[in-house]
């Protein structure tokens, strides 16, 4: 069996119930990955608690370190969707300070990444794609339908682009899951190979040793870029939605 | 207690107990029974944290901020204005201190223009003093000389007189004798 190698892979990412639970009929327990959840939103809370009780026109470090994810994400929404994206900053923050800290907290060993998990992803990225979808049609009414058609491109290219803007435009929740899925789920099980191979090799094992303290520094580079991957590509398909000519 | 055990348990999963867990084969990620309870989790936990930077973060860093552009703002004003201040004194400095050295100027050449105006009048007072002194001088050593003159044609005279009478009989007047002698 697979799950009795101390080196499987994939053993980080099973899901483990804490306590039982049940909502009429349905599996609702406390696992795991809900932990994690908590965790995540548990370490952003204490980050802006910790920044906003003592609050002061010049900040102290932590004030600085809210300040700054601040401006960074006001900063991203103001380039890609001007100031009509405003009423979405409380969500945008929200959701790259979620998968900010689960992608972080699941750098650490022994622990469980939250966004690893294609179905955490996806509802994101679904909901992402739902609300997009009613902004784009409350905002334009029908006029919303030429996103599936750019302006300057021949009459006779449509029954060819139609289809292809169509396929891409619901093909978007997918990329957008599946990238930050994959990347948690490859990079993870990279680093558990290599240090599974650590072990294995005993004295030689510091070969291994030094990819690892390499290859962790870059995943805790995609840890970071995925979360603004995500966020940005949020702002730019509300972009979409809010100016469709564009 | 058992809770507490079991996250102990899964922060540690290396331990032997983590082996009561469930195992499913393939990708955890595709086992469908633990996907209402991931996004039930997942709600909740993001609902928790949207309503707290929704309503807690967002609202205090704002007004953080723009409290802080707005402090920035009126130090740049107060500083331009200061500023302007400093250099309206300057400009008040720099007019009095010409206008100041314009007066002293002026006082300098009129000082000047009355010393030498004082000089001339002296020197003009003593020039015709000396001017009068010398006439009389040259008058007393003129007066002097037609004495001396007279003095000695007269003593000349007397000689002469004195020497002939020893010689001759006839004494010649003053007269005949002031002749021969010129």
């Amino acid at each position: 069996m697979a799950a009795d190698n101390p080196i499987d892979p994939i053993h980080q990412f099973e899901i483990s119930k804490i306590a039982e639970m049940q909502i009429a009929g349905i599996d609702i327990s406390f696992t795991n990955s809900s932990l994690f959840m908590v965790f995540a939103i548990a370490a952003t809370m204490t980050l802006f608690i910790l920044g906003l009780t003592k609050r002061s026109i010049i900040p102290n470090r932590m004030q600085m370190l809210s300040e700054l994810s601040y401006n960074f994400i006001a900063n991203m929404l103001r380039d890609q969707v001007g100031d009509q994206g405003r009423a979405y900053f409380p969500f945008i923050f929200s959701l790259f300070m979620f998968i900010f800290f689960c992608n972080f907290i699941g750098l650490i060993p022994y622990t469980f990444t939250v966004t690893s998990h294609l179905i955490v992803t996806f509802a994101f990225a679904g909901l992402i794609f739902l609300a997009v979808t009613i902004i784009g049609f409350i905002k334009n009414g029908l006029g919303y339908l030429r996103i599936f058609y750019p302006s300057g491109i021949p009459i006779f290219l449509a029954p060819l682009i139609v289809p292809i803007e169509i396929i891409s435009y619901l093909s978007k929740p997918i990329s957008l899951s599946v990238r930050l899925c994959a990347n948690m789920l490859a990079g993870h099980s990279i680093l558990k190979i290599f240090a599974g191979f650590i072990v294995m090799l005993g004295f030689l094992g510091f070969a291994p040793l030094i990819f690892l303290v390499v290859l962790y520094a870059l995943e805790t580079l995609i840890a970071a870029l995925q979360a603004y991957i995500f966020t940005i590509l949020t702002c730019i398909y509300l972009n979409d939605a809010l100016h469709p000519d564009h | 207690m058992k809770f507490f055990l079991k996250i102990f348990i899964f922060v540690f999963p290396l331990s032997e107990a983590y082996a009561e867990g469930q195992k499913s084969a393939g990708l955890p990620q595709m086992d469908i029974s633990t996907f209402p309870s991931q996004l039930f989790w997942l709600i909740i936990t993001f609902t928790a944290l949207y309503l707290f930077m929704w309503k807690f973060v967002i609202p205090r860093l704002s007004t953080t901020i723009e409290e802080r552009k707005d402090k920035i703002s009126n130090d740049i004003n107060d500083a331009e204005n200061l500023n302007s201040e400093a250099s309206k004194i300057l400009e008040n400095y720099d007019d009095k201190m010409n206008s100041a050295s314009l007066e002293s100027n002026e006082i300098v050449s009129s000082s000047k223009a009355a010393m030498n105006a004082y000089l001339d009048k002296l020197k003009k007072d003593n020039e015709i003093k000396i001017n009068a002194m010398i006439t009389e001088s040259e008058r007393k050593i003129h007066q002097q000389k037609q004495q001396s003159e007279q003095e000695i044609k007269k003593a000349t005279i007397d000689t002469i007189k004195s020497i002939v009478s020893k010689y001759v009989e006839t004494v010649p007047s003053d007269d005949e004798i002031s002749k021969k002698l010129n």
